[in-house]
């Protein structure tokens, strides 16, 4: 394994390379930024494969878009911490383990996504309580616009997120490192439980007012962890284009994506 | 008082048990902080503590309450250098040291002793037990209960005392519901003083929409000892936060300030304000009146030694807070100063006398219609909303809570929590989060003795009905008299007067036609003398007169001029809402007429001749011939809500409506279920149809009455425990609903044994169960093993994203859908609809 040989020293000095991450690095969004929802995105969580939407609802699909776009204000925090693949879990399986953080990633996948890397971009974001609010109050009253609003902030969460990804691959670039794709708990064999530690290693309850319930889910619920691994020269090169597949998802046999030929990936 | 952690209405649950109601009075270590308690002496916390640590090594989201038990020392100098530096009170290191955060690591008791301990040890004067949130989200929008919460709350207080804190600070708080069970948990597990601050961000609320005002009036009602802010921004963002405080509560207030906002200086966090900035905003702010000051992350003792200085040799700056009558939900405020005549409104809507629909809704558990009336109340200009759900077939202590909670997710406004018993008023005033009124108290023995004390514990307002042993009064002067007694007893149990409503109670005109005038009268006699705020129930003067709007809306314009503040009333009235919206010009409220000028725009008058059809919403121009029985299919299958009532109106004045919903609804919602299974719909023209189909429904109902349309049975649907997904739960309720079944909707995070009673009280057959995530399908497996343990007959029926039909037989479950329209026709065939 190409990165269980480096000391903890070395690692530690890597992760501090990238200065600007080695904090929290608060993140929203700024006005030059504009982020928008993919509506291609939005409409592929909605099962849309080539249906022809009339203007009544593409008006009111739009409409919604809009609003979520107009009246939401994510909030992320990012943080990277060096990587230690050299542990075992309780079990006595090889486990990732983020030094000076409670963070312990089990599982195959998330191993395999680590190992060589140095250092690890933890990534939270939040579209916050006044969503998680709005979508209770069209859920019991209006079940269309609940499902398009659903679906809209989930398209955003994630284009808030690409962006914050872009911050850690610009700074990764300057520091003359490369990326990993962006991995989450609950892909793959990579159990739900981190998502405890991930929250109050990153210190996202107070940071952004994420926080997680006894299951492990996030709430406010439109909201998402990440895990970017930052590689060195040398193994960046043979992990470089490497791409999220459906190969790990334990969902694939039943996906309603794949189904229409579409992944829930861009 | 005593009271059981396990008990719904605990205050109510000791009287009855012949207790005597007895106010809280903190019990101070000594005589300073009594000082501070009472307004006339400064007090200097510390400042951060895991900043310290952090800068010791920690881990990141390690807990850092470990260290008291395993290195005590490094804590205590920590704590011993704040006093060095001159802090009076420091904190303990026991921030997250509740039970949830703690699994099991150690015990909250042994954290907390250890904690005061390493406290004690430092020498400083005070030890404050710190209290933090419990890192959990509480309902409604969240999983945890408020007598969870409570529970876990009550266990470090416990703690606390036992291991000899002085006082509690609970602190960084974002949610009032969580707060509140603190500070009660506080209240009534200890006689300590209570300090209390929330944390919000740069818009000025906190993460769940909570702003300063609400935060003070609140916790001060409650009756927290010191309020204010800490954490997030630095002192000179918090300023203004603390001056919106200043302004709202007598309450000494306290603010924890952030050395400014962290940064990362070659991969260390450091914050970008100094000691020396720090101490000249601190000074700002006790120039404004904040009495008790320290420090928040990124504070050290070098921040704290400068502070010293600012407050020696002085006392609080005395200040002028306006007398008002508070109204506070967790989101927003009412306020009724009492040197002005601004007016509010309270919405009368959720109350099922009368209303047989929502009388059905309470009865079938529909949160979503209960909760549709508070949107709409809130949407058409209610500034407070009446919640009243007596009937004689439902458990008011039980449902009462939980309407109010459900409200509480999705509208703003403070409530008024409205019933005739006494334990229900209490088990829903004390999970309220915010300042709610009481209706009502009267002039009885028995209703003073039994509502007074809960207002008194709980902070809340109250309205008081002249009325007493001897029934309502008929002059002005006698009901005066009752209110003046109810005044009089309200203040005994410190119950000031602007926390008091007076409802001088309005008689019918067509069998009382003197009375309306004496109780105008009464009106301006209750506010002159006692200077008390007044309501009316409004719409009773008219009853068994024609024209009630007219009638209604006058003497509501007469009772304003008579000074009437809060009139209970529908707000869906626009004539009544009109008179609201003039009275704001005449009392000066509307400053500048602005809301009246905007409102009245482009208004035609309904007096004049043919404005009657410009007024009111256009109806849309048909894109269908509706006389053509074509036209509810084309409807149905292109999703046209907006043309189905006049669409479905015109085709029963010739079709039976029965023949109406098995010729034309069902056969097109059929249709758009195989077009959806073909793909050549996706999931929104799903329910753009199941929509369009349901407004033609509810014409159908709202002309024949609910009998018109066959019950198909009754399915109870939820998402089960601890899964909050329940977007694809609500898509499968709407295409049953339009099906004619009757859905019993738990919601989600459902405990499978609220599942099984309801399956047991509804005599359901047919279950549906979603769960979204691997890790909660255990629990939908357990909610199956409990049914089939229980109900044995039962059927249940799975979907959700991860699973497959196989995973569904594997735990037991009798049907697997992929969608809705597959729950549908499952539910058809178990429940013997048509096609069974």
């Amino acid at each position: 394994m190409a990165g269980t040989n480096r000391t903890d020293a070395a690692r530690t000095q890597k992760a501090s390379d990238l200065s600007l991450l080695a904090g929290p690095v608060l993140y929203r969004p700024d006005a030059a930024e504009e982020l928008r929802i993919d509506r291609t995105e939005m409409l592929r969580y909605l099962g849309h494969a080539g249906q022809k939407v009339d203007g009544e609802l593409s008006e009111r699909i739009e409409g919604i878009a809009r609003e979520v776009e107009q009246t939401v204000d994510p909030h992320g925090v990012i943080q990277a911490f060096p990587v230690d693949a050299t542990g075992v879990d309780e079990v006595g399986m090889p486990c990732i383990r983020l030094t000076g953080t409670t963070i312990e990633l089990r599982g195959r996948d998330i191993f395999r996504h680590l190992k060589d890397a140095s250092a690890c971009a933890v990534v939270a974001c939040t579209l916050g309580m006044g969503t998680e609010r709005r979508l209770r109050l069209l859920s019991g009253q209006r079940p269309l616009d609940a499902a398009l609003y659903d679906a809209a902030a989930s398209a955003y969460v994630e284009c808030a997120v690409d962006a914050m990804e872009h911050i850690v691959r610009r700074e990764a670039a300057a520091a003359g490192r490369t990326c990993t794709w962006r991995f989450s708990c609950g892909y793959g064999d990579c159990p739900l439980a981190a998502q405890d530690a991930i929250v109050a290693s990153l210190n996202a309850g107070r940071l952004i007012g994420l926080t997680t319930t006894p299951t492990h889910l996030l709430l406010p619920s439109k909201s998402v962890t990440a895990l970017i691994g930052i590689i060195d020269g040398k193994d960046a090169a043979e992990r470089n284009g490497e791409r999220p597949s459906c190969a790990i998802c334990r969902l694939r046999g039943n996906c309603a994506f794949r189904a229409h030929g579409t992944t829930c990936y861009a | 008082m005593n009271y059981s952690l396990d008990t719904t209405a605990p205050v109510t649950a000791a009287l009855q048990a012949g207790q005597a109601f007895r106010p809280r009075a903190a019990a101070c270590a000594d005589d300073a902080l009594a000082r501070v308690l009472a307004g006339s002496r400064h007090l200097l916390f510390d400042g951060g503590m895991g900043t310290m640590l952090q800068a010791a090594g920690l881990a990141a989201g390690e807990l850092p309450e470990l260290l008291n038990l395993s290195d005590p020392d490094a804590i205590t100098a920590i704590h011993a250098a704040y006093v060095a530096a001159g802090s009076e009170v420091v904190t303990t290191n026991t921030f997250g040291a509740n039970a949830l955060k703690l699994k099991g690591a150690a015990s909250v008791e042994e954290i907390f002793s250890a904690g005061v301990r390493c406290a004690r040890a430092s020498g400083a004067r005070y030890v404050a037990a710190d209290i933090g949130p419990l890192g959990t989200l509480m309902r409604p929008m969240g999983t945890l209960s408020f007598d969870e919460a409570y529970r876990l709350f009550a266990q470090q207080v416990r703690a606390a005392v036992d291991a000899g804190a002085d006082l509690f600070v609970i602190e960084t708080m974002t949610d009032l519901a969580e707060i509140r069970a603190a500070v009660l948990a506080a209240r009534e597990n200890s006689e300590l003083p209570i300090f209390a601050t929330m944390t919000f961000e740069e818009d000025g609320r906190t993460f769940l929409g909570t702003s300063p005002e609400a935060a003070a009036i609140t916790l001060d009602a409650l009756g927290a000892d010191v309020v204010g802010i800490n954490c997030s921004l630095g002192p000179a963002e918090l300023r203004p936060l603390a001056r919106r405080m200043l302004a709202v509560t007598d309450k000494p207030v306290m603010v924890q300030a952030n050395a400014g906002l962290p940064r990362t200086e070659g991969g260390r966090t450091v914050y970008d304000i100094d000691p020396g900035a720090y101490a000249a905003a601190v000074a700002d702010m006790v120039d404004d009146g904040v009495a008790v000051i320290g420090g928040c992350c990124g504070t050290t003792p070098d921040y704290i030694g400068l502070l010293a200085g600012l407050i020696a040799d002085r006392v609080p700056a005395p200040r002028a807070v306006e007398r008002a009558l508070t109204v506070t939900s967790a989101q927003s405020v009412v306020t009724l100063p009492r040197s002005s005549r601004r007016i509010a409104v309270i919405g009368e809507r959720i109350n099922p006398t009368g209303k047989k629909r929502l009388q059905q809704a309470l009865r079938d558990g529909n949160v979503d219609y209960v909760v549709g009336q508070g949107i709409s109340q809130q949407e058409q200009g209610a500034d407070i909303l009446d919640v009243n759900v007596g009937l004689p077939d439902i458990d008011e202590v039980e449902t009462l809570p939980r309407i109010c909670e459900q409200l509480s997710a999705s509208t703003l406004l403070p409530l008024q929590i409205d019933s005739t018993d006494p334990r229900a008023i209490e088990a829903a005033v004390r999970r309220y989060a915010g300042k709610p009124i009481i209706n009502s108290v009267n002039g009885t023995r028995e209703s003073l003795d039994a509502v007074l004390p809960i207002a008194a514990h709980y902070g809340a307002n109250i309205i008081g009905l002249t009325l007493d042993e001897a029934g309502i009064p008929a002059t002005a002067e006698q009901r005066a008299a009752i209110a003046e007694r109810i005044v009089d007893e309200a203040a005994r149990y410190g119950i000031g007067r602007e926390r008091i409503l007076i409802d001088c109670l309005v008689m019918t005109a067509s069998t009382n036609q003197a009375q309306a005038l004496e109780i105008l009268r009464a009106v301006t006699l209750v506010r002159e003398r006692l200077g008390v705020a007044c309501t009316l129930g409004v719409s009773n003067i008219s009853f068994g007169l024609p024209a009630r709007e007219v009638l209604n809306a006058t003497f509501l314009s007469a009772a304003f001029g008579a000074g009437l503040d809060a009139p209970i009333m529908n707000p869906g009235s626009e004539r009544y809402m009109d008179a609201v919206r003039a009275f704001r010009v005449l009392n000066a409220e509307d400053e500048g007429s602005t809301a009246y000028i905007d409102h009245f725009a482009g208004w035609t008058d309904p007096y004049k001749a043919g404005a009657s059809s410009a007024s009111g919403a256009a109806a849309p121009r048909p894109t269908v011939d509706t006389e053509s029985g074509d036209a509810i299919r084309r409807l149905i299958l292109t999703g046209r809500k907006g043309e189905m009532a006049a669409a479905t109106e015109k085709l029963l004045e010739t079709t039976d409506a029965l023949e109406l919903i098995n010729r034309r609804f069902i056969p097109a919602l059929d249709e758009v279920g195989v077009l959806f299974e073909q793909g050549t719909y996706f999931l929104p023209q799903l329910m753009a149809s199941a929509e369009a189909a349901r407004v033609g429904f509810d014409t159908i109902r709202a002309h024949m009455g609910s009998g018109a349309i066959a019950d198909k049975g009754a399915i109870c649907l939820a998402t089960v425990k601890g899964d909050i997904h329940d977007i694809g739960k609500n898509i499968v309720k709407m295409l049953l609903d339009n099906y004619g079944f009757t859905v019993f909707d738990l919601g989600r995070d459902v405990d499978p044994n609220e599942i099984v009673k309801t399956v047991k009280e509804r005599r359901i057959r047919l279950v549906g169960l979603s769960a979204l995530m691997t890790t909660t399908v255990k629990n939908m497996e357990e909610t199956i093993r409990l049914l089939r343990a229980e109900v044995p007959d039962i059927k249940v029926l799975v979907g959700g994203a991860v699973l497959t039909p196989e995973y569904a037989a594997r735990i037991g479950a009798d049907y697997y859908a992929k969608d809705a329209a597959e729950t549908a026709r499952i539910a058809e065939e178990v429940l013997g609809g048509r096609r069974s």
